[in-house]
C-alpha cells in the first residue's frame, strides 16, 4: 500500500516528499515503543478541517494524492500526553540509530512551583527531532489540577544550539498553554494512521486563546513573609466556602459558555497570594457584556445560588450578585469595551448613584487557581493596578469600593423611574 | 520517619516540653529576640561572604587545572618522539585523620571531610570510606560501639563495602566497650594491628584498603580507667588508582548504567554492587489482574535514611501490581545520598528543604508530600503514603485493590491502613480478614484526596504548633468518628527501630513480634461485610457464635482460652465509659501487644487471635455490644500497677524511636 502510494506521490511534481518520509518513520519509532502521540500541527489541522467529513466517513481510503504531509514545511508538530509514557532511554537510541538527531528541552515543575522549597526533577517540556531538512515538534502535555492539560513554554538553555531548527517558526512555546483533554480520531490521512483532534476547528479555537499564566509563587511567598497568612479557623472555612462558590460558579458559566475571569479582590488574591484572600468576604468576576445571556440567572439560581441584587441593565453598568453558602458572595460584574479602554460600572441602592470603574484593555489567559483552570487578565498587573493602585501589595482591610478605587469615577444617578429596574434587591 | 513517635507519654517528649518552655520564655523577651534575629541576619552575612570566597576559590582552582593541563599536553606534543620514562601518574592523596576523646576528624587532600566535636554524641568508631580512584567519600557512618549490637552492625556494613575502597577509622570518646571478638577480627583482616588489643579508652586510627595495603595506623592507650588515651593524629599518603580498576566491568544495559552510577558514589549497599553476580535493581512483579490502584499515586515519606530506603524501595517494587510510575520519593532536606538511591531505582524523586524543626519539620514535609502528590496527579481520588522504614507485603496492592472501593463509598472511612497495631506473631492468623478500627495506625495505608484537600490540608498544623502530623490526624477534631480498614495481618512491617544505622538485632527482635504477610494473591474475606452497616450484622453473627471464657481464670495465663483451634471465644472486660482503658491497657500489656496506647478498638470492642482462635474482647458496660454478655458473668477488672512501675512501658519498648 505504502510503495504503491508512494508512486502516486512521487509522480506530482514541486511538492516535498522529505517530510512525509519523516513523520512516517517518526510515528514508526514512537509507536514501536508503544507510545501514543496526537498530531496537532495548526496548519495541517487547517487543512484537515476542512475535508473532515470525509476522513471520518472512509477512515482507510487512501486520498489519490499527497494532500496534507507533502507540503514542504520546517517542522510537523505532534503532542504527547506525559502520563502516557514511561521516559525509557530507548526511544532515543533507536531515534539515533535511524538517522534522527534530536534535542530535549527541559525546565522545572510547574505543578511543584506552588509549593514551599520542594525541589524535584526537571521536567522535559518539548522534544525535537530532526532528519535531512526537517524536524519534528513534540509538545509535552502535563495534567494539572483543574482536570486540564498543560504545557511548557519552549526556552533555551545557554548550551543549545539555536540553529538546530528555526525555533521561532514553532507553533508552540512561545507561551505555556493551557487545553482540555482533547477526544482523539484515529484517521489515515496521506498514507500515515495518525490520531488527531477529534473535532480539529475547535481545537483550533482553543490554541489560537491557550496562553496561560503561571501563579507567581515566589512572589507569593515574599508577601506571605511580610505578612504571615491567617490560619485561623474563621479564615479556613472562609476559604473553603470560597474555592466551593467558585467551582460551582466555574461549572455553571462554563456549561452555559459563557467566558468569565476573576476580577477585582479574587484576581488581587490570585496575583498577591496565589490564594483567596481570607478577609475579601466574596468572590468576584468579570464577564464581557457582548457575552452576556439572559440564561446566567436562572442558571444560577438553579444551581441553588439566589439571586441577591441586579444594579443596572444590559446596556449600562450591569451588576448581579448571588449569594453563596453561609454568607459568602458571589459578584459578577459586566465589562463594556470602549475604543481605548474597558470599564464596569457600579450602583448604590439607597442613592441610585452610578460609578465607573475604568480599565486599560487587557486580554485573556488561562491560570490554575484553588484546582480550577479559569482566566485572569493578561495584563493582570495594569488590572490589578487600575483597581486597587500601585500600593496593592499591601494588605487593606477596610475597603470602600465607591471612593478606595483609583479607578472609580461619578457616573451621574439613575432615573428615579427606572429605579425599579435599575436596582433590584431580594 | 526519624521521629515517628507512637505514644505521647514515652520519654522524649519530656524533652520537647523542657524545649517548649525554654521557647516561651525566649518569645517574651523581645530583646532576646531582637538579638537573636541579629545574630542570625550576622550569620548569614558571614556564610554569604566564605560561600563567595569558596565561590571564587574554586573557579580560580578550576582555571589553574586547566592552565596546568594545557601546559601537560603541549608537553606531551614535544616529546613524542622521545617517550618519557613511565611517569607515575597515579594521584596521591594525603589522608589525615584525628582521634581524641572530646573531637574526631578526617581531613583529604587538606579538605575536612568529618568533623565532630560536639558535646555527648558521635561516640565510637567513625568510619569513612573513600572511592579508591577519585578520593570522594562514599559512605560516613559512625558505630557506637560503647553500646551493646553496634559493632554488629559495623560488621555488617565493612562487609558491604566493595574490596579496594579506602577505609578511614577514628575514635571518638570510647570505642571498644562493647567492640567483639567478631568485630576485632574483622578489623584485623582488614589490616589493622591494634584492633584485637584496642581497650578502654584507648584512641585509635587507621587507614586501610579493603583487601588490600595499610596505609597508616595509630594508637594512645588510655593509661588508667578514668582518663582516656592521648589524641593521635595520623598523616598518611593513600596512592589512588585508575577509575578502570575502580569499577566494575557490567554490560552497558541502561540498568547498569544506572547501577555504575550509583555504586562509583556511594558505598555500603553490599550485592547490588557485586561485580561479579550484582542483584538486580528491576523485578517485574506480576501484574495483578483487575488492579484497581494501578493508577494511585505513591508517595515515600524519606529522611535521609538511605539504607533504610533501599530496603524499602526493593521491597515495594517487589510488590506484586506495583507501578513504577507512580511512585514519588520526597527527601526531607537537600541530602544527596537517598536521591541517588531513587535514581538507583529509575524513580522520581523530591527534595523538601525544610523550614521548622523536629516534629513540626516532619509534619510539614508530610504536608507538603501530599499537595504535592495530589497536584502531580490530579487526576487521583486517593495517594498512597508509605515511609523509609517498612517493608511493603507482595499482596500490598492487591490488598488495596480488593478493598479501595469501600473507601471511595462508604463516608464513614478515614482511611485503609496497611498496619495492625495488634497483630504480633501470637495475635494475627487470617491473612484474609480485616477489621473497622477507630483508631489510624499509619504505617502505609490510603489517604483520600477529598478528605485531604477538603478537610486537612486547609487546616494542617503550622510549623509553630509543633506537632506529631499522626498524632495530630487521629484527633477527634479531625477523625471525626470514621474509622479505618485493617487487615488482621498487616501488610507493612516497620523495620526503622533505631536512629541512622541498620541494627540487625533490633531488626529481629520486631521481626519476631509483629506478624508480616508475606503470602502472595490472598483472595479476602467478604469485603462488603466492611461496609459501616454490614460491620454491625457481621459483629452481632461472630458474638452470637462465640463461646463465653471462664471469667474466673487469669485472663492472662494462657491456659484461660482453650486448647483449641479455629473456634470464636469473647471475654468481658470492665469499661465505664468510652475513655476507659484501665482494664484494657492491663489485658494488653500482659497479652505482650499494644498497650502504650489504645489501638484497634471498634466500639469498645477488640478482635485479635490467641492460640489460633478468633478472640473478642467487649468492654462492659460502655460497648454497645455489652448486651451479649450473659448476666452471670462479671467483667473482669485488672488494677493498674503502681505509678512508677506503670511509667515503664515493658512489652512494647523495642517499638519505640
Amino acid at each position: 500500500n505504502g510503495a504503491a502510494f508512494s508512486k502516486v506521490r512521487g509522480s506530482q511534481s514541486g511538492e516535498d516528499s522529505t517530510r512525509w518520509h519523516v513523520v512516517r518513520k517518526f510515528l514508526g519509532l514512537i509507536s514501536s515503543h508503544n507510545i501514543p502521540v496526537y498530531l496537532i500541527d495548526p496548519l495541517i489541522l487547517r487543512l484537515v478541517d476542512k475535508d473532515i467529513e470525509q476522513i471520518r466517513s472512509s477512515p482507510d481510503g487512501p486520498s489519490p494524492e499527497c494532500k496534507y504531509f507533502c507540503a514542504p514545511r520546517d517542522f510537523t508538530t505532534f503532542a504527547l500526553l506525559d502520563k502516557t509514557w514511561k521516559h525509557e532511554v530507548g526511544l532515543f537510541r533507536t531515534a539515533e540509530k535511524m538517522g534522527f538527531q534530536w534535542l530535549k528541552i527541559i525546565n522545572k515543575d510547574p505543578r511543584l512551583d506552588g509549593m514551599d522549597d520542594l525541589s524535584g526533577m526537571e521536567i522535559p517540556l518539548h522534544y525535537i527531532f530532526k532528519l535531512a531538512s526537517h524536524a519534528i515538534h513534540l509538545v509535552v502535555f502535563y495534567e494539572r489540577s483543574g482536570n486540564f492539560l498543560w504545557h511548557g513554554p519552549l526556552r533555551l538553555k545557554q548550551h543549545m544550539d539555536r540553529k538546530f531548527v528555526p525555533f521561532r517558526k514553532l507553533h508552540f512555546g512561545r507561551y505555556p498553554g493551557a487545553y482540555e483533554k482533547p477526544e482523539l480520531l484515529l484517521v489515515s490521512i496521506d498514507d500515515v494512521k495518525v490520531q488527531i483532534p477529534k473535532n480539529p476547528s475547535s481545537f483550533l479555537e482553543e490554541m489560537s486563546h491557550s496562553r496561560f499564566l503561571e501563579c507567581r509563587y515566589r512572589e507569593a511567598r515574599a508577601f506571605f513573609q511580610l505578612y504571615p497568612d491567617d490560619a485561623s479557623l474563621d479564615a479556613v472555612e472562609f476559604r473553603k466556602k470560597a474555592k466551593s462558590l467558585l467551582h460551582l460558579s466555574a461549572l455553571t458559566l462554563n456549561n452555559l459558555g459563557v467566558k468569565f475571569w476573576l476580577s477585582s479582590g479574587t484576581c488581587l488574591g490570585w496575583y498577591r497570594q496565589c490564594n483567596i484572600i481570607p478577609h475579601s468576604k466574596d468572590v468576584d468576576l468579570g464577564i464581557f457584556i457582548r457575552d452576556y445571556k439572559a440564561d446566567i440567572i436562572p442558571a444560577f439560581q438553579k444551581a441553588g445560588l439566589p439571586l441577591k441584587h441586579k444594579f443596572g441593565k444590559v446596556e449600562d453598568s450591569l451588576e448581579l450578585s448571588f449569594q453563596g453558602e453561609g454568607d459568602v458572595k458571589l459578584d459578577i460584574f459586566f465589562f463594556y469595551e470602549e475604543d481605548d479602554h474597558i470599564w464596569n460600572g457600579g450602583t448604590q441602592a439607597k442613592s441610585g448613584k452610578k460609578f465607573k470603574y475604568l480599565f486599560p484593555k487587557f486580554t485573556l489567559c488561562w491560570t490554575e487557581f484553588v484546582e480550577l483552570k479559569v482566566h485572569v487578565p493578561c495584563e493582570t498587573l495594569q488590572y490589578v493596578e487600575a483597581n486597587y493602585g500601585p500600593e496593592w501589595k499591601v494588605p487593606v482591610k477596610t475597603w470602600d469600593w465607591k471612593s478606595s478605587p483609583p479607578n472609580v469615577q461619578d457616573n451621574g444617578v439613575w432615573p428615579i423611574d427606572e429605579w425599579d429596574n435599575v436596582i433590584q434587591i431580594y | 520517619m526519624d521521629e515517628w513517635k507512637p505514644n505521647p507519654a514515652v520519654k522524649p517528649h519530656k524533652k520537647r516540653s523542657w524545649y517548649l518552655a525554654w521557647k516561651y520564655k525566649l518569645m517574651n523577651q523581645r530583646a532576646l529576640r531582637k538579638l537573636c534575629q541579629t545574630g542570625a541576619v550576622l550569620f548569614l552575612l558571614v556564610t554569604v561572604i566564605v560561600n563567595i570566597k569558596l565561590i571564587l576559590d574554586t573557579r580560580r582552582a578550576a582555571y589553574e587545572e586547566e592552565e596546568e593541563s594545557a601546559q601537560d599536553y603541549d608537553d606531551e606534543m614535544l616529546n613524542v618522539e622521545v617517550p618519557r620514562h613511565p611517569v607515575n601518574n597515579k594521584k596521591v592523596l594525603d589522608v589525615e585523620v584525628y582521634s581524641s576523646r572530646s573531637k574526631v576528624y578526617v581531613a583529604v587532600d587538606g579538605t575536612t571531610v568529618l568533623e565532630d566535636e560536639a558535646r555527648e554524641q558521635g561516640r565510637g568508631i567513625h568510619v569513612i570510606v573513600l572511592n579508591q580512584a577519585t578520593g570522594h567519600v562514599m559512605a560516613k557512618r559512625v558505630f557506637d560501639t560503647y553500646s551493646p549490637h553496634e559493632d554488629e552492625a559495623m560488621v555488617l556494613f565493612l562487609n558491604m563495602v566493595a574490596r579496594g575502597r579506602i577505609l578511614i577509622f577514628t575514635i571518638k570518646d570510647e570505642g571498644s566497650f562493647h567492640l567483639k571478638e567478631t568485630a576485632k577480627n574483622v578489623l584485623k583482616s582488614l589490616g589493622s594491628q591494634v584492633a584485637p588489643f584496642l581497650s578502654w579508652r584507648d584512641m585509635w586510627t587507621f587507614v586501610g584498603k579493603k583487601g588490600g595495603e595499610v596505609y597508616g595506623e595509630k594508637h594512645a592507650k588510655s593509661p588508667a580507667l578514668s582518663t582516656w588515651g592521648d589524641p593521635v593524629l595520623l598523616k598518611t599518603e593513600v596512592h589512588l588508582t585508575s577509575v578502570e580498576d575502580a569499577e566494575c566491568h557490567w554490560p552497558d544495559t541502561e540498568l547498569n548504567r544506572r547501577r555504575k552510577r550509583f555504586c562509583s558514589k556511594v558505598e555500603g549497599y553490599g550485592s547490588v554492587c557485586s561485580c561479579k553476580d550484582p542483584t538486580p535493581i528491576e523485578f517485574n512483579p506480576d501484574p495483578l489482574k483487575d488492579n484497581k490502584v494501578f493508577d494511585v499515586p505513591v508517595a515515600v515519606i524519606a529522611g535521609n535514611r538511605p539504607n533504610y530506603l533501599y530496603r524499602m524501595l526493593r521491597s515495594l517494587l517487589s510488590a506484586q501490581g506495583v507501578n513504577p510510575q507512580m511512585i514519588t520519593v520526597f527527601i526531607d532536606g537537600y541530602y544527596e545520598e537517598p536521591m541517588d538511591v531513587v535514581e538507583l531505582f529509575g524513580l522520581s524523586g523530591i527534595q523538601h528543604t525544610p523550614i521548622s524543626i523536629k516534629n513540626a519539620r516532619v509534619s510539614q514535609h508530610y504536608k507538603a508530600s501530599l499537595t504535592a502528590t495530589f497536584n502531580l496527579f490530579p487526576d487521583a481520588k486517593f495517594a498512597v503514603v508509605l515511609e523509609e522504614d517498612l517493608d511493603i507485603s507482595v499482596d500490598f496492592f492487591s490488598f488495596l485493590s480488593q478493598s479501595i472501593y469501600l473507601l471511595e463509598e462508604d463516608e464513614s472511612l478515614y482511611c485503609i491502613s496497611a498496619w495492625n497495631d495488634q497483630g504480633y506473631e501470637h495475635t494475627a492468623e487470617d491473612p484474609s480478614l480485616l477489621y473497622r478500627v477507630e483508631t489510624m495506625p499509619g504505617l502505609g495505608w490510603v489517604l483520600r484526596k477529598s478528605l485531604y484537600k477538603d478537610e486537612l490540608e486547609p487546616k494542617w498544623p503550622t510549623p509553630e504548633k509543633l506537632w506529631d502530623w499522626d498524632m495530630w490526624m487521629r484527633m477527634p477534631e479531625q477523625r471525626k468518628g470514621r474509622e479505618c480498614i485493617i487487615p488482621d495481618i498487616s501488610r507493612s512491617y516497620h523495620f526503622g527501630i533505631v536512629g541512622l544505622n541498620m541494627n540487625g538485632y533490633f531488626h529481629e527482635a520486631y521481626f519476631k513480634k509483629h506478624k508480616f504477610n508475606t503470602v502472595p494473591n490472598v483472595q479476602l474475606k467478604n469485603v462488603e461485610s466492611l461496609r459501616k452497616d454490614n460491620y454491625e450484622t457481621e459483629i452481632h453473627r461472630l458474638l452470637g457464635e462465640a463461646e463465653v471464657l471462664d471469667h474466673s481464670k487469669n485472663p492472662c495465663e494462657d491456659s484461660f482460652v482453650p486448647d483449641t483451634e479455629g473456634r470464636v471465644y469473647v471475654m468481658f472486660i470492665r469499661m465505664e465509659q468510652e475513655a476507659d482503658f484501665t482494664t484494657w491497657t492491663q489485658l494488653a500489656k500482659c497479652l505482650h501487644i499494644w498497650d502504650l496506647d489504645v489501638r484497634g478498638n471498634h466500639k469498645g470492642l477488640w478482635r485479635l487471635f490467641r492460640k489460633k482462635n478468633h478472640f473478642l474482647v467487649v468492654g462492659v458496660p460502655a460497648s454497645p455490644y455489652s448486651s451479649k454478655k450473659p448476666s452471670s458473668v462479671t467483667p473482669i477488672y485488672m488494677e493498674p500497677p503502681a505509678k512508677e512501675e506503670g511509667a515503664v512501658a515493658v512489652p512494647a519498648a523495642a517499638e519505640q524511636t
